[in-house]
């Protein structure tokens, strides 16, 4: 009976992504001028499919099938997440007042995801993530403050580089091994990932330096510097965190240039970089190797992958229904492959949601990039979305055998301290961006809000 | 300032467009390439069973049902081949993991249609929940009569219909009871013979003379003057440090292409071979799809070219013959023969016919596909005449069926065992094919020849075909 309710439950976590997404239409229907329905209505109601789907989800994973009673720590994890989730979009709105409401949302669909998720596979790694994810709104709540104590801190662009410099080396000589990357660095009881701060410094960094003229000299040291960053995380085998660096510097720099020759000349030289490296380092060629073919050797190189494979392939469209899969099967399921799991138990076109949810979540932050009046917020908020969804651009790639595997973390949704801290922070910048504009752009003399889709040119 | 704009967009579609891409992919790997994935055997998740559900039936195409599952009195459901051994590779088993169709359908069969609907049905009326069928083309009546024929010789028969690509029989032997497999389980998957390796689709052998058709067709198309060439066949010949020998030394005399594949002679295929060059050989290898992987539902090995471009006169003259290192599939020569009574078209090869829902309505019907042009009417007319020429007066008398005409050549590859394996591959009735066959026997020196195992097998296949 139990066993049927899953079953059916199904179309439900189905109608709750797919509700979810077309709420979020509506209300980018209204702000481009047509109407579907009341935006307020639109955003409420994805608060509350959010809350719902908590809900459901913890009625399933709560319930134990032996007894036939319901485990009550699940229940109380559960709840605290309902709290957590509540007091998340209470607070959100009163302390970025006016920030894009969809971003909020789309954030906490994916960590309410990531709770249910991760209470799936393994509880205490959901108490775990809890526990950041408080510390992480916390932080990000006190974000605006610290920002209106220090009104200009684009000034501080090398004190940026220089602390990512400083992480990064004391990584390379302190740092502990732990997946295969050696990318982590013990503090007393934690071990955590410096090039997980050294994204939010060094898009600061970067923003700070292109907000001027670009010339010549400010060309030359930020490629230089941006190589050596580039290079410190190739050396730790932390190729996903290096193609996520550069990428984010290829997008800057284009922006802050719009010189379409650069950006081709950048993506020429790391092809030329990215062969180089196959032809050095042999974890390269293994990662290549197992993405070409991983059925050839599916006992050790290929394991990971092939396994993804089967729990996505499996069960079809729909999943096998929460807690019916077998995801523990895919070795660091909670963190790298995560999203494997996802389409296992909730199907593929919950999976393809997801997916939407971090175009949804591109689309928002390149609208305030657009819409911002200063530069120098343009660039940083550019900043901030590629880097965050190019990151979920290469996991799920990586975990869906469409791109060689870099184990990165995906947004908000695996299991990682520093990653929630990090993202969480990144968005807080991000919508920082948002009310900042909103409430310092109406003097500027800059051209009216422009549409992405558009067909306004402005030349 | 607007420059930025605009190019901020751009990254926005740049962006946008890895995205979409992942979608498609996602979408690729579940609607297009979910069957071939899911059903690997290192795929644990074939292990699981659900027991609110009866897995669907597997019925062939005249209703006979292969495979069902019976409700136990512990509320479990317990899997059943009515047919045992008869269909053991066709069906494949269900228990220590998957095969056969078991494996290759298995979601189908633990799938509801209309899911939703028949689960709130099956609430209320407490009815039990079927998963749909699959229905398969063997026709049991050939396929028993297949698997008689073989008997205890180890070896496989594939019976297709050349015009769309239907398997109507696929017998292997070793075989095993599907039944029994759980409980034999350590014996089974650790014997020498290996039974539970389906030879029919598995198993891979030196092609040995039937590959001389492949020969037959590279000299049509570059050597002008085949037609009128002849060559003096002595029972054996000299190449560089290979010497080729006809079968038991015998002196063809003069003979044409026609009379030297009726009697299946060596030397005039090896020299038309050496003139020929590996190069053209080897193009002509790739166009008939030898190496070019083919979908197909049940587990199967891919044939092999073992003949490079570059490759010496001995290789060359090995291959020329079938031997060397060239080896295929008895699912392939049945697919190659297939194409020569088509016309020169080859079919897609499929087994599951079609899917039926558990309200008794059909969906799914696989429809025929062409694969490839192997060679053109013309050149398919030819070759017919010189296999039926096999069949009336050559090497292949002891597949003659009386009252129609039957096109086939025979084999005999020598291999690394001692042992020869037998081959014949035809089709029949010749003007106007129903059946085409591809028999292979391993150690022919003990269990006999293909050639009449064929012939017995086209002629109930046709009666078959003809009662119904």
């Amino acid at each position: 009976m139990f066993d049927l309710l899953i079953m059916l439950s199904r179309y439900l976590f189905v109608f709750y992504i797919g509700f979810f997404l077309w709420q979020g239409i509506v209300y980018i229907a209204y702000e481009q001028g047509g109407f579907l329905g009341s935006p307020y209505r639109a955003v409420s109601i994805q608060r509350r499919l959010i809350i719902f789907m908590h809900i459901t989800a913890f009625l399933i994973l709560a319930y134990n099938r032996e007894t036939m009673i319901y485990d009550w720590k699940t229940v109380l994890f559960g709840a605290a997440g309902c709290v957590f989730l509540l007091v998340a979009i209470h607070f959100l709105d009163r302390f970025y007042y006016e920030g894009c409401p969809l971003i909020w949302t789309g954030m906490l669909f994916l960590m309410d995801l990531s709770l249910i998720m991760l209470q799936r596979l393994a509880p205490s790694l959901a108490y775990k993530q809890l526990m950041w994810m408080t510390i992480g709104l916390a932080g990000m709540l006190m974000l605006p403050f610290f920002f209106r104590l220090i009104p200009r801190f684009e000034v501080f662009e090398w004190a940026y580089i220089i602390i990512c410099y400083g992480l990064l080396l004391c990584t390379k000589i302190f740092g502990v091994e732990r997946n295969g990357s050696t990318n982590w660095l013990r503090v007393g009881v934690f071990t955590f990932q410096p090039s997980e701060l050294v994204k939010f410094l060094y898009i600061f960094y970067l923003a700070s330096v292109f907000r001027k003229r670009i010339e010549w000299k400010e060309f030359i040291t930020t490629g230089v510097l941006s190589a050596g960053v580039v290079a410190l995380l190739v050396l730790q085998k932390d190729l996903g965190g290096a193609l996520i660096f550069f990428m984010t510097y290829m997008v800057m720099l284009y922006i802050a240039t719009s010189n379409e020759f650069l950006f081709l000349l950048g993506m020429g030289a790391a092809s030329f970089a990215a062969t180089l490296a196959y032809k050095i380092f042999s974890h390269v060629r293994v990662r290549v190797a197992a993405w070409q073919n991983p059925w050839a050797d599916i006992d050790r190189g290929g394991y990971q992958i092939v396994n993804s494979l089967f729990a996505i392939t499996t069960w079809g469209l729909l999943g096998s229904g929460l807690t019916k899969g077998m995801p523990k099967s895919i070795p660091v399921v909670e963190s790298d492959f995560i999203f494997a799991a996802i389409c296992e138990e909730f199907g593929t076109l919950f999976g393809a949601g997801v997916i939407c949810i971090f175009i949804m979540l591109l689309y928002r932050g390149i609208r305030i990039a657009l819409d911002s009046r200063r530069r120098y917020y343009s660039i940083l908020a550019v900043g901030v979305t590629t880097m965050l969804c190019f990151q979920a651009f290469i996991i799920i790639g990586g975990v869906i055998k469409l791109i060689p595997l870099t184990g990165v973390t995906l947004p908000f949704v695996s299991y990682g301290g520093t990653s929630v801290l990090v993202s969480l922070m990144m968005m807080g910048l991000l919508q920082w961006v948002c009310v900042y504009c909103e409430q310092h752009g109406i003097d500027e003399d800059a051209p009216p809000i422009m549409g992405i889709e558009g067909g306004q040119d402005y030349e | 300032m607007n420059n930025m704009k605009r190019s901020i967009r751009r990254i926005f579609w740049l962006l946008a467009l890895c995205f979409f891409l992942l979608l498609g992919y996602l979408g690729k790997l579940v609607l297009v390439e979910r069957q071939g994935v899911s059903t690997n055997a290192y795929n644990s998740r074939l292990r699981y069973v659900d027991n609110s559900l009866r897995r669907g039936d597997i019925i062939d195409i005249d209703g006979e049902i292969l495979a069902t599952s019976v409700l136990q009195d512990d509320g479990t459901y317990m899997r059943k081949y009515p047919r045992a051994r008869m269909a053991a590779h066709i069906t494949g088993y269900s228990s220590v993991g998957k095969t056969g169709v078991e494996a290759a359908e298995n979601f189908e069969v633990m799938t509801l249609h209309n899911e939703f609907f028949q689960r709130i049905m099956g609430i209320a009326t407490k009815k039990e929940l079927v998963g749909n069928s699959v229905v398969v083309t063997v026709d049991m009546d050939i396929q028993s009569i297949a698997g008689d024929l073989l008997g205890n010789a180890k070896g496989a028969v594939v019976v297709m219909e050349p015009s769309t690509g239907r398997i109507l029989a696929l017998q292997a032997y070793p075989d095993f009871d599907p039944n029994q497999v759980a409980a034999h389980w350590d014996q089974l998957k650790d014997h020498e013979d290996s039974p539970l390796v389906n030879r029919g689709t598995q198993g891979v052998y030196p092609p040995g003379s039937t590959f001389k058709l492949v020969t037959a067709l590279s000299i049509m198309e570059n050597m002008k003057d085949w037609q009128t060439r002849t060559y003096e066949c002595t029972g054996e010949a000299a190449f560089q440090d290979k010497v080729i020998h006809c079968y038991k030394n015998k002196a063809h005399g003069t003979v044409d292409m026609k009379q030297a594949l009726t009697v299946s002679c060596n030397c005039y295929f090896a020299q038309m071979a050496k003139e020929i060059g590996p190069g053209k050989l080897r193009e002509v290898m790739a166009r008939v799809g030898m190496e070019s992987p083919a979908k197909f539902e049940l587990a199967y090995s891919q044939s092999k070219i073992g003949l490079e471009a570059s490759a010496t006169e001995s290789e060359l003259v090995e291959t020329a013959i079938g031997q060397g290192r060239t080896a295929v599939t008895p699912l392939y020569m049945a697919m190659f023969v297939s194409a020569i009574a088509n016309e020169g078209i080859m079919m897609q090869p499929y087994i599951v016919d079609h899917i039926q829902y558990s309200n008794g309505k059909v969906g799914k019907q696989t429809v025929p596909k062409k694969l490839t042009e192997v060679c053109s009417t013309q050149e398919s007319a030819i070759l017919r005449d010189m296999m039926v020429s096999v069949v009336d007066n050559g090497t292949g008398t002891a597949a003659a069926i009386s009252g129609v005409s039957v096109a086939g050549k025979t084999g005999t590859a020598e291999n690394a065992t001692g042992n020869d394996h037998s081959w014949f591959i035809g089709y029949a009735p010749a003007e106007d094919p129903k059946v085409a066959v591809a028999v292979v026997i391993e150690n022919s020196r003990a269990y006999g020849s293909a050639t009449p195992v064929a012939g017995k097998v086209i002629r109930e296949a046709l009666a078959q075909l003809e009662s119904k």
